[in-house]
């Protein structure tokens, strides 16, 4: 579906720096690493929110793609509001079900207007997830979405995502600092270290036997 | 000097009880003058100052300067501009609108325009870079980030307004060239303080000012009660 070849600086400083990674449909991607090492970055080129040296390369065209950066933020206005964000007046109308079916899903139906400002670091990632499955994404990139949950939360998170991918089958690429999330989620898994791929596979062959030291001291470090 | 000030006070309120007519007229001409000219500063600033705050192009950081810049524009010099322009020989002399309530506003308004601006571009723009990720993650435009970062800051844009509004009501210098302070059409408040003043009559000159200052002492009470409002209707 996209293959992704950029660099990225800040100053002389090289903080990503990538070729041929492709993301297919059907699948589901950890990018891990320590911090620092460009996972973020990665995220948000591939997203399109900022822009690096290269190409980002689509088979057929730029998908549908929804994006949860890191620090998720919650508008000033009730949940209802921020689920229907961007929609016309006639979409919000047929929306309307479907955002309080998914603020249910995530636990948050009883707060819908409520103003997502009250919300915790928690709560404002949840509304963050809901809000990006208000669409059908071809492509859906999340950085850390599940950091400040708890383990409940953590859970039923990944449940929904897991329910969204087997209804549309999308490309997800998730940025996470946790192993056993990748394992749980992934079908592959890339490892970065100062922005350059250290390990790339299959998320049960690179989990298992890591190939490259890094890697096997990170999995050590996180679990 | 303390007998005059306590003879102000005594005139401002003796003022205000008897139902003075000229004073209610002068009061009249003066909020005619500032709701227009802080409502069409703020038509004009808060979108060029929204779009100042959400834009990032080359040359930003000068547009921002010479916005901040403009915010200390002499309001003199203004008005002089304005009378020239508008005076019979020039360019919009034939819209005869000298020495009125309208042109005062215009005046008021290029005054008022780039600290309305100033003030919403300063206030947006870092929460614009709070937003900015997830909202270019949800695929929204410029004009819509625009119109979410103002919304994230209304509460400052009702300080932004009641800045307007007391430039507007306090400023005397280009309302004072281009409306002539004409009794019973373009006197206001500070022109008819500047004129008793000037006449040697400090007590009602003083009395007057009190006035203005009971007047936007009443504005910023309902603008904190809107405040208030908004935050509790918001959770």
């Amino acid at each position: 579906m996209v293959e992704i070849s950029v660099t990225k600086k800040y100053g002389e400083r090289t903080v990503l720096d990538v070729s041929g990674l492709r993301f297919e449909r059907g699948r589901i991607y950890a990018v891990m690493g320590s911090n620092g090492s460009g996972k973020s970055t990665l995220a948000a080129i591939l997203a399109g929110v900022i822009k690096g040296n290269g190409e980002i390369i689509y088979d057929v065209k730029k998908p549908v793609t929804g994006y949860m950066p890191q620090k998720s933020f919650a508008f000033d206005m009730s949940l209802t509001a921020n689920m229907l964000l961007g929609r016309s007046l006639r979409e919000r109308k047929e929306a309307k079900n479907k955002a309080m079916r998914l603020l249910e899903e995530f636990g948050l139906g009883e707060m819908r207007r409520k103003n997502a400002k009250k919300l915790s670091g928690g709560e404002t990632e949840k509304l963050a997830l809901a809000r990006l499955m208000m669409d059908d994404c071809e492509l859906l990139i999340l950085d850390e979405p599940t950091a400040a949950m708890d383990v409940n939360a953590v859970e039923r998170a990944e449940k929904t995502i897991m329910d969204y991918f087997e209804r549309l089958r999308p490309a997800i690429v998730i940025v996470t600092h946790s192993p056993a999330q990748a394992r749980r989620l992934a079908d592959e898994v890339i490892f970065l270290d100062e922005g350059r791929v250290e390990e790339k596979g299959s998320a049960e062959e690179v989990l298992a036997t890591p190939r490259s030291d890094k890697l096997r001291k990170f999995l050590s470090v996180n679990g | 000097m303390w007998s005059n000030v306590t003879a102000a006070f005594e005139k401002a309120f003796a003022l205000m009880g008897e139902g003075n007519t000229l004073l209610n007229e002068i009061v009249a001409t003066t909020m005619e003058m500032c709701v227009q000219s802080s409502l069409y500063a703020m038509i004009i600033g808060v979108p060029i100052g929204a779009l100042v705050g959400v834009a990032r192009f080359p040359g930003r950081r000068a547009v921002v300067l010479i916005m901040r810049t403009l915010m200390g524009l002499p309001a003199v010099a203004v008005g002089i501009l304005v009378y020239l322009l508008f005076s019979g020989t020039g360019p919009f002399g034939k819209l005869g609108l000298m020495y009125s309530v309208e042109l005062m506003v215009i005046a008021q308004v290029i005054l008022i325009t780039p600290v309305v601006a100033g003030f919403t571009e300063t206030a947006v723009a870092p929460a614009y870079d709070a937003m900015r990720d997830t909202a270019a993650g949800m695929g929204l435009n410029k004009a819509k980030i625009a119109l979410l970062a103002v919304n994230e800051t209304k509460y400052q844009l009702v300080a932004t307004y009641l800045f307007a509004f007391s430039r507007s009501i306090a400023e005397v210098g280009a309302v004072q060239i281009v409306g002539g302070n004409i009794l019973h059409k373009t006197r206001v408040m500070t022109t008819a303080i500047a004129l008793n003043y000037n006449m040697g009559q400090f007590s009602l000159a003083l009395a007057l000012g009190i006035i203005l200052m009971l007047i936007v002492l009443g504005l910023n009470v309902v603008a904190s009660a809107l405040q208030a409002g908004l935050k509790k209707r918001n959770g």
